[in-house]
């Protein structure tokens, strides 16, 4: 017993100087910067680090399997099967051209018609679209993490080893670290954002709401250890728009929120996020919805209005997807936030799935599970666009804005763009979508049959 | 960057793996399994292209009728329908391939197997594929068949006495309105090469 004395109190020191150092080290090379903006290029270093550990790691999977003369489980990504641009109007009258040379103003059924329908009907069943973009996406180098391999079998002890030393530093120091920071993030956010609301309405306040936005931004940023780069930040998003993007996390936000100054748009939740919203309010105008307020569309729709014509009020940040897609493709944009008239600022973000994969499959994991899958990535990787402003030409109507601008954002990030809808994830395919293509078809044979048959 | 190659092996692991996620991991397919595909519910003849993979003429088994499930390797059957056509094929070749392909679909018509579409047959598949129309009315269907079927007719016997009949559509006569259309070019699936992805840095 007496013997353990000193020795308790040599722990308790050893303790005490490791926590002091840690939370000086912290303080210094993450916190400070990240309220001033300025970065030591810590994470870019640790980037290339680990790329360089994840190619010898696959190197050494691929020799493994070819030592056992396995072929090796390589996925492709945007599906293995080219489809045809070309749409049904177009394929039937090129078929009927060639064949028996009618005319086309006098369309009526055809044998060949039925090759349309056929070749479609066997592209889904060698390949379908829409399942696959909401698992995962399967990536094609080993990055350590043991959740998204299917080539297990064929690592050696090194390998092995390798992987439990990557498992104790992300689960034993990563994490610690980036719950401290996090936690000190979103205090600071919310202290600061309630400080500055007791100031008087002014170019003081406002000036101080930015910057304490960004500062927490920033700081949670690197408690996620995320590595953004930027491109073309000119055409960054002004007061009185929309800023509109793809969705593939609730990160999303938080890797804009950090370049630039926004008014979130939400429903007001519950628990810790409610006190985080409530205070965020307090110092600059951001739009909450009360729950019964997001069913009505028109009100919806009338205070983003309302903001957006205020040129003193923050440009707003839209996800019109309305869920998380896995970040291989765009979905469907729903039209609502078109409709309102304001310049749209389109933003495409494109993760690298190689350092972790940021797709919320809210189906399979809840919040507090996702964000703990996070934080123990090895970081998160991705790359914003900024693309220049779009607003609506007088011709065209709110969905097919919406879906140029759909077009522009998934061409600059190299993602698919398809026309099905984000909230299939969850519901079963709409029955009016099912209609449409019979509908088109019946409706080529059948109206002309009905023209002939009253001449 | 799509390839015109012949199916390698590489290709045959992607449908193997496709296979084994329609028929969920079993080693056999049924009628059901393809109902586990969204996009396969737009397609108004769905029952006869999943017909079409349990046809033992298409399967090119000896006996007739359909099968109740069908392996990989009969999947992969089915799918060789749908070759693109390779650089290196001679005219006998190409007439042949050309033969299968519309024999596949020469299937998808005759769906009581005796070497015959008769005026039935046709009107189930116009129906079918004018199913998606509630305002359609089956009247209207039958009678854009007829109209159809008597035009085949035309084509393939020429102008018909008044008391002869038409008795259905030999695959020979099948091919001949099929002349001028160069199925064998678009009637296939092409696999796409290896893809990047966008990359971050």
């Amino acid at each position: 017993m007496f013997l353990l004395l000193p020795f308790d109190s040599l722990v308790v020191n050893l303790l005490g100087i490791s926590i002091t150092v840690l939370f000086t080290l912290l303080l210094v090379f993450i916190i400070v910067p990240a309220i001033f903006g300025v970065s030591f290029g810590i994470r870019k270093i640790y980037m290339k680090t680990l790329l360089k550990i994840f190619q010898w790691a696959t190197l050494r999977i691929e020799r493994g399997a070819k030592e056992k003369n396995h072929p090796l489980y390589k996925p492709y990504v945007n599906g293995i099967i080219a489809k045809e641009p070309t749409s049904l109007e177009e394929e039937i009258k090129e078929i009927r051209r060639s064949g028996s040379g009618k005319a086309l103003d006098t369309p009526e059924f055809e044998l060949s018609d039925i090759f349309y329908f056929c070749r479609k009907g066997i592209e889904t069943i060698m390949d379908d679209e829409v399942t696959k973009r909401f698992s995962a996406e399967e990536l094609e180098s080993w990055n350590l993490l043991s959740r998204t391999n299917y080539n297990f079998q064929y690592i050696s002890l090194r390998l092995t080893v390798l992987w439990g030393l990557g498992v104790l530093i992300r689960y034993c120091f990563l994490l610690p670290l980036r719950i401290a920071l996090a936690f000190t993030g979103i205090s600071l956010l919310v202290t600061g954002t309630t400080v500055v609301g007791y100031l008087p309405n002014g170019r003081c306040k406002d000036f101080l709401s930015k910057h304490v936005h960004l500062m927490c931004y920033r700081i949670c940023v690197r408690a996620l250890t995320a590595i953004i780069t930027y491109h073309d930040r000119e055409n960054r998003p002004r007061n009185g728009g929309i800023c509109v993007a793809n969705h593939t996390s609730p990160i999303d936000v938080i890797i804009l929120a950090s370049d630039g100054y926004y008014a979130m748009v939400g429903q007001i939740h519950g628990g810790l996020m409610g006190v985080i919203q409530r205070a965020m309010v307090k110092a600059c105008p951001h739009v909450w919805f009360e729950r019964s307020e997001v069913k009505d569309r028109h009100l919806v729709a009338r205070r983003l209005t309302e903001h957006v014509q205020d040129k003193s009020k923050l440009p707003i940040l839209i996800f019109p997807e309305g869920t998380c897609i896995n970040n291989t493709s765009v979905m469907m944009f729903k039209k609502g936030s078109f409709e309102i008239g304001a310049t749209v600022y389109p933003v495409a973000i494109k993760y690298d799935p190689q350092f972790g994969d940021a797709f919320w499959n809210s189906s399979k994991y809840g919040m507090v599970t996702y964000l703990l899958r996070m934080m123990t990535s090895w970081a998160i990787v991705c790359s914003v666009w900024y693309l220049p402003p779009m607003t609506r030409q007088p011709e065209e109507d709110a969905v097919q804005f919406a879906n140029r601008v759909k077009s522009a954002i998934a061409r600059q990030g190299g993602l698919v763009d398809l026309l099905w809808d984000g909230g299939l994830k969850r519901e079963k395919v709409k029955d009016a979508f099912k209609e449409e293509q019979q509908k088109l078809y019946s409706k080529m044979i059948v109206g002309s049959h009905e023209d002939r048959s009253r001449s | 960057l799509s390839s015109s190659l012949a199916v390698t092996s590489e290709q045959i692991e992607h449908l193997h793996r496709r296979f084994k996620q329609l028929s969920q991991d079993q080693l056999t397919i049924r009628k059901e399994n393809f109902d586990s595909i969204p996009d396969l519910e737009f397609n108004p003849i769905r029952g006869k292209i999943v017909h079409a993979f349990f046809d033992k003429r298409n399967l090119r088994q000896e006996s007739d009728g359909l099968a109740d499930e069908i392996n990989f390797e009969d999947f992969l059957t089915i799918m060789s329908y749908f070759r693109p056509i390779e650089m290196n094929m001679d005219e006998e070749q190409l007439d042949r391939f050309r033969k299968e392909k519309l024999k596949f679909l020469f299937h998808m018509y005759d769906s009581d197997h005796d070497g015959k579409i008769t005026l039935q047959e046709y009107r189930n598949v116009v129906e079918e594929l004018l199913s998606g129309n509630p305002h359609l009315e089956k009247e209207s269907a039958r009678s854009i068949a007829d109209g159809a079927m008597m035009e085949a007719a035309s084509i393939c016997v020429g102008q018909m006495g008044p008391d002869q009949v038409y008795e259905g559509i030999t695959f020979e006569d099948f091919l001949k309105m099929w002349q001028g259309i160069d199925i064998e070019t678009k009637m296939h699936v092409r696999f796409l090469n290896v893809d990047t992805i966008a990359h971050c840095y």
